[in-house]
């Protein structure tokens, strides 16, 4: 052994003896257990920053750890190589995407050689690469034929300095989350996964992923977004038409003074036809963003329609709003308004001087007042009718029940999940192997012609 | 790029032009780890030993991945399976999300404005555990204001280049920095003094390596008390380490107790061929339980111990159950407060046989013959008094 210790020396003559030996090299042994171990592959911006070194290390060791217990470890490596940068550095540099990515992985790549990380370097995958977004394509139309994919016109959160359609969770506070431009809403067609297939499968198997943090555990549970309600049906006054709300506070139905629609609900359409005003209004606010946090920060805007519906139990009219934070991706795009008992709806209502009826009183005889803000919890109903006394859970089973009795309304578990928006304007990605004809019908592309590039 | 736009539709051979829209990118990263199984089919996107490799056993990633990334990759592994590409219907088995990694901010405020200055502009007065009580620009030499710690960034330039890193102290430095400085799934405090420590470290179990690493195996028999307590010390080790990290992946106590294992048997004496070969017992239990963390300089130390056997493959220690047990304990036998005798028992002996033996000793029995013992006091593990009348 050399008297002083020389890191320099002896790390790059073991690493050269571990690529001479191929000593991370693995495939599938029947007499040994396996053991899977895999860091979240990095961007190629250019080179490691501190978080990927940590998180690749802790990998690491993790792996080299099962090594000496015996198991059949893969550790495997690759790079997120489609994305944002790159089109910037393209512009920014004049080097082209792929270029400008291939030289970043090279780089990075002798890096993560470097820090000794023990990966199977013969299973590299670059996202970037024909060979692998092949598949994707191929998977794609495969989706496609099993009616996983469909292409709607649909309000996106546009990002009007980088050009491009942000999901939900790009939009950080209504501001992309690259550019951090104010995002605003537009209407272009979209393909969609109809993820929301799978919101009851994504929900409940989350209880058995014992090995998760709870955390996260709870964020995907928050997201996905379960919640029990009713839907009910309000006939329009005057025609056959109703309007159709999704609620999970049945028993606050007797305190409804008014209802409120999105701007592209098929009501606010067609009246925004009919009035100059009311067209007026949605062009003024949809550039507003649709995020959660927007939509509960903005100030409440709504016009009155000009038609009513008819409340299902009292027969009173209610007037129709259209409003600025009715969202047409969540539930029906309609919500009936209860200003007494639901924050939202007491601003709204206090805004445009809307009835706000008490229904709820606190079980433990508290009084309230709801000049001040609504009453949001649970209780017992009152100026119900013949449900007054019950408790709120009484009276959902209750209402719940005479609703579906009369075919006005029926039980619903209703998501918060939506289907994933899946198209981007961009250069620097997969292509969506689709061709659409000169009538507009679109069509995957068959099997020999993938890969698009 | 005409012939790229237009074809015609395959189905209605109308003229029709291609989709110039491309995928969100988590397209590509929802099912990544799934194709890692079998990269080199290049006639299907999965085939069987994605079943055989999946799900994930352990996926290590940032916490902002929670709702975007795994969700899609979990409705991704569904989709897979319901086409009949794998028979997985979840893709991570285990997750371990990563804390930041947290530094000091520096900056100055000019008309509301913050502008921050990274380390490497700025000088630094320190205390005497070399945390920074002040600093300087390096081109003004007027002071900045400390900040909070915070999650290394561009916005708040408190980064650090890990190349610098280990282009000056090596790889394992790093590595051993980062897994000793916080568990895991806590933030992680960037420090140049921790830095410089972990490589001190390296430095001691070099030497200490240089030293012991070709002593000869020890006659088992002969051991003294000295080297049966350095023994169990190193066994205790294997037994603290494997509950550390096998149980709870928490790699900073067990890089701890090696530590502390190589500060005992640095300070171990003897030239005696038994004490070399217990510390060089020790010295292959610390580079096999340190081989995941460091493995270049556990590497090169393991080939001049002379082994055959490649390191990554060595397989991990087991502790001997025979070097944990205590050794017996000596108890002082005072009568009526007078030492007379020494006895041993197990650490684990009853009251009963310890009073039995200590009545039993020859000298005692002279000290009481004729009295009556009136009671004996037995204080753990240290003596025994007995007290006689008459």
């Amino acid at each position: 052994m050399d008297r002083a210790y020389q890191p320099q020396k002896i790390e790059l003559e073991v690493q050269a003896a571990w690529k001479e030996k191929r000593a991370f090299k693995v495939t599938e042994d029947p007499d040994r257990e396996k053991f899977y171990c895999l860091s979240m592959f990095p961007y190629p911006s250019g080179k490691l920053h501190i978080g990927h070194v940590r998180n690749y290390t802790i990998g690491d060791v993790i792996a080299r750890y099962q090594r000496l217990q015996g198991r059949n470890v893969l550790q495997p490596m690759g790079w997120d190589a489609f994305g944002l940068p790159a089109e910037n550095a393209a512009i920014e540099n004049r080097v082209a995407p792929a270029k400008w990515t291939y030289q970043n992985i090279d780089y990075m790549r002798t890096q993560l050689q470097r820090l000794g990380f023990a990966y199977d370097w013969g299973r590299e995958i670059a996202t970037c690469r024909p060979e692998y977004y092949r598949w994707e394509q191929w998977f794609f139309t495969e989706l496609y034929r099993k009616g996983l994919v469909y292409k709607k016109t649909a309000p996106v959160n546009w990002d009007p300095v980088d050009q491009t359609v942000l999901a939900n969770e790009q939009v950080i506070d209504g501001r992309g989350w690259r550019s951090g431009a104010v995002v605003e809403r537009k209407e272009i067609p979209q393909w969609f996964l109809k993820i929301t297939d799978y919101s009851e499968e994504l929900l409940e198997e989350l209880d058995n992923l014992d090995g998760w943090p709870d955390s996260v555990r709870t964020m995907q549970r928050n997201w996905i977004g379960r919640s029990e309600g009713v839907e009910i049906d309000f006939p329009i006054a005057g025609g056959p038409e109703k309007l159709t709300v999704f609620t999970t506070r049945p028993d606050t139905l007797f305190g409804v003074s008014y209802m409120a629609v999105a701007f592209e609900h098929p009501v606010a359409v067609a009246a925004a036809q009919r009035r100059a005003d009311i067209a007026a209004f949605v062009q003024k606010y949809s550039s507003a963003g649709t995020s959660e946090a927007e939509l509960e920060a903005m100030e409440k805007e709504g016009i009155p329609l000009d038609i009513h519906v008819t409340h299902p139990f009292t027969g009173e009219a209610l007037p129709v709003w259209v409003a600025n934070f009715i969202l047409m991706g969540y539930g029906t795009g309609a919500v009936m308004g209860v200003p007494g008992h639901d924050s939202r709806d007491w601003e709204f209502a206090t805004k445009h001087e809307l009835p706000i009826r008490p229904v709820i009183r606190p079980a433990d005889g508290a009084v309230i007042n709801l000049d001040e803000g609504a009453y949001v919890q649970k209780g017992i109903l009152e100026n119900s009718g013949e449900f007054d006394g019950r408790t709120s859970e009484q009276a959902f089973a209750a209402i719940a029940d005479r609703l579906e009795g009369t075919g006005m309304g029926r039980r619903k578990v209703n998501y918060r999940l939506r289907d994933w928006g899946i198209s981007r304007q961009r250069y620097w990605g997969c292509p969506i192997p689709v061709i659409t004809d000169e009538g507009g019908g679109s069509a995957p592309l068959p099997a020999h012609e993938l890969p698009v590039v | 790029m005409d012939d790229f736009l237009y074809a015609p539709h395959p189905e209605t051979g109308l003229p029709s032009r291609r989709e110039t829209d491309t995928f969100d990118t988590f397209f590509e990263s929802s099912w990544y780890f799934a194709r890692f199984c079998c990269t080199d089919n290049h006639n299907a996107m999965l085939d069987e030993r994605a079943d055989h490799w999946l799900p994930v056993d352990q996926y290590v990633g940032g916490i902002e991945h929670a709702v975007l990334h795994l969700l899609y990759s979990r409705f991704f592994q569904k989709l897979m399976r319901d086409l009949g590409l794998t028979c997985h219907g979840e893709p991570f088995k285990n997750l371990l999300t990563q804390g930041m990694v947290v530094a000091e901010t520096f900056y100055r405020e000019e008309g509301g404005r913050r502008t921050y200055y990274n380390f490497k502009e700025l000088e630094f007065e320190r205390d005497d555990k070399g945390r920074i009580i002040a600093a300087r620009l390096s081109s003004d030499k007027l002071p900045v204001t400390i900040g909070k710690r915070e999650k290394m960034s561009k916005s708040k330039n408190n980064g650090i280049d890990p190349q610098d890193i280990i282009d000056k102290y090596g790889a394992d430095t790093v590595r051993l920095f980062i897994m000793f400085a916080a568990p895991p799934d806590q933030s992680l405090e960037w420090s140049d003094s921790g830095i410089e420590g972990a490589y001190r470290f390296l430095k001691r179990l070099w030497k200490y390596a240089r030293n012991n690493c070709r002593a000869a195996p020890a006659d088992a028999t002969a051991y003294t008390g000295e080297q049966r307590d350095a023994r169990r010390k190193i066994h205790q080790t294997i037994v603290k380490v494997n509950d550390d990290i096998g149980r709870r992946y928490t790699f900073n106590t067990a890089i701890a107790a090696v530590m502390e294992l190589l500060n005992v048997l640095s300070r171990m004496n003897g030239q005696s061929a038994n004490a070399a070969a217990v510390r060089r017992e020790g010295l292959e239990v610390m580079v096999l339980l340190l081989s995941p963390i460091i493995p270049h300089i556990t590497d090169a130390i393991w080939r001049a111990m002379g082994k055959e056997t490649a390191l990554i493959d060595a397989g991990w220690p087991q502790a001997d159950e025979d070097a944990l047990v205590e050794d017996e304990l000596q108890l002082v036998v005072q009568v009526n407060g007078k030492k007379r005798a020494q006895i041993f028992a197990a650490p684990d002996a009853s009251e009963e046989s310890i009073k039995s033996d200590a009545l039993g000793n020859e000298n005692v029995k002279r000290h009481i013959s004729g009295k009556t013992v009136a009671k004996v006091i037995i204080v753990p593990q240290r003596l025994v008094n007995i007290v006689v009348h008459g």
